[in-house]
């Protein structure tokens, strides 16, 4: 099982994303987006990045998740939809089910995936080893380049959640 | 809204198209369109009333789901060549993706069916940022990677939104739906001569943007969002309707005017590369375009259409003072004789 870990992961990916663009009550798409949150750490994990998949746990699940739960929370009606309590909520997650078990059976008879385009597997990122300082993973190397040579990549996304923040007040503000 | 804001979100629809133009890594370019998509989305929705709220979401729509095509092909085009510099798209499969992605950004058949419905939602000046600057992003993105598009799905996209753009707009009497399938025809236009010399394309992009400036300016004067209302421009500004006449004829593509020289130049380019059934169809489906703006200046400026008496005496408030306006009109209609100067844009 742990040769096809990544993959069993990323069906749980899937179909936790059915789950909540099957557009339930947003308290249960939060639900499925923790569980999506935390399979795609692992998936990350099993790449080698382990800075980057305790960031995701970190500040998407344990900040962004916990923000949005709790303004969900706030806002939550007498009756929240389940996926089994409306009839299109089942159908759109029974045909994303039935989708994504005909891609698993699919992938599982080949040994390449090639649906729109032919994917061999991807690589883990790089360790190097330098003589003084000790093992760098490439991943945490991406992280501090991002903030010294991509500091503009900095600015544009700094500028972006700013922005962000001011339209998302003017649009909800109504007259 | 409070001007700060505005002033702030406007500029940030401006840095988003700037970022797509000048970047060189496909992710940048990538945060350069959602940048332009969230900021806009407030300015569409500048009046709130449920028809602009609804324009806004079907515009964030479309253009979030072409973003994520371009995203998509963007990561097909990163398996394949490992390089995230734009030079061309090495994958025949991220090509199309791509292209289509930028079609539906730019509002080309069989992606247009949102461009009548979000600029008929939203109020004049709204429209015009709509139809002339958010073209320009996707289309310096066509620019950059034209070497490596197919060639038989842009040019079936570019003859379709030309025959849609002439076909749709024949039964519209709203001025905002006027343009927006005059801009699906002109969007087919550029795009069909993308492939064999792109320069044109530009051309094309510049001089539509400044006869749609135009266009829009002249009925932000009038305040006018139907042809009725068109129709009695010449009780309150008769200079107006004169105006009117020239722009629409030049946004036609008749010879004296400028409007004729990127059609001109187009059909020469086509004709060089030895396709000829294509550029007379072009020709012939800028017909039908022809035909609804000469339906507009038969109303507005050659016949006093008949209206009831009493709005033959208007009251004359104070008139808007559109800075703009006049170099527009002299631009977007005398620059033809400059036609030999494009041997610059080698």
């Amino acid at each position: 099982m742990m040769t096809y870990i990544v993959f069993i992961l990323s069906v749980i990916f899937v179909v936790s994303f059915v789950g909540f663009s099957s557009k339930p009550s947003p308290i249960y798409g939060g639900l499925v987006l923790i569980v999506s949150g935390g399979v795609g750490c692992g998936i990350i994990v099993n790449f080698g990045g382990s800075f980057l998949g305790l960031m995701v746990f970190l500040i998407y699940l344990g900040g962004m998740l916990v923000v949005f739960g709790y303004t969900t929370a706030m806002a939550t009606e007498q009756y929240p939809e389940v996926w089994v309590s409306n009839t299109t909520v089942m159908g759109v997650f029974l045909l994303g089910l039935l989708m994504e078990v005909m891609l698993v059976l699919y992938v599982l008879k080949s040994e390449e995936v090639g649906v729109v385009f032919k994917f061999s597997g991807v690589g883990d990122w790089a360790i190097y080893d330098t003589g003084d300082s000790g093992v760098f993973s490439e991943e945490i190397m991406g992280v501090a380049a991002l903030y010294s040579y991509g500091a503009w990549v900095v600015i544009v996304t700094g500028w972006s959640l700013l922005v962000g923040v001011l339209v998302i007040l003017e649009v909800t503000r109504g007259d | 809204m409070n001007p700060l804001i505005f002033t702030t979100i406007l500029m940030t629809v401006l840095l988003g198209t700037m970022i797509v133009m000048m970047s060189s890594h496909w992710l940048m370019i990538w945060i350069g369109f959602e940048m332009n998509l969230l900021a806009i989305i407030p300015i569409l929705m500048k009046k709130y009333n449920p028809r602009t709220m609804e324009a806004s979401t079907k515009y964030f729509l479309t253009q979030a789901t072409a973003s994520m095509l371009l995203m998509m092909a963007i990561i097909i085009n990163l398996m394949h060549s490992g390089q995230w510099t734009i030079t061309k798209v090495f994958n025949p499969t991220a090509s199309i993706i791509m292209t289509s992605a930028l079609a539906m950004k730019l509002g080309l058949t069989p992606f247009h069916f949102w461009v009548p419905e979000v600029t008929q939602g939203i109020s004049l000046t709204s429209g015009l940022i709509l139809l002339t600057w958010q073209k320009l992003a996707p289309m310096s993105i066509l620019y950059q990677i034209s070497p490596s598009i197919n060639l038989n799905i842009l040019l079936t996209m570019a003859v379709l939104s030309i025959l849609v753009g002439g076909w749709g707009g024949l039964n519209q009497t709203q001025l905002r739906k006027i343009m927006a399938y005059s801009s699906i025809a002109h969007m087919g236009w550029m795009t069909a001569v993308l492939v064999y010399n792109p320069t044109l394309t530009m051309l094309n992009m510049l001089i539509y943007i400044m006869m749609t400036l135009t266009m829009f300016m002249l009925f932000i004067h009038s305040s006018s969002t139907t042809t009725l209302s068109l129709s009695h421009t010449w009780n309150k500004t008769p200079l107006t309707t004169t105006l009117i006449l020239i722009t629409l004829l030049s946004m036609g593509g008749l010879p004296p005017l400028s409007g004729f020289m990127p059609k001109w130049m187009i059909i020469q380019e086509l004709t060089k590369n030895s396709s000829i059934i294509l550029p007379t169809l072009m020709a012939i489906m800028a017909l039908l375009n022809l035909y609804f703006y000469m339906r507009l200046t038969y109303s507005t400026s050659l016949t006093m259409f008949p209206s009831t008496n009493n709005m033959k005496m208007k009251w004359q408030f104070e008139t808007k003072r559109i800075t703009l306006l006049p170099p527009l009109i002299v631009m977007s209609s005398l620059l033809l004789p400059l036609t030999p100067m494009l041997s610059i844009l080698d």
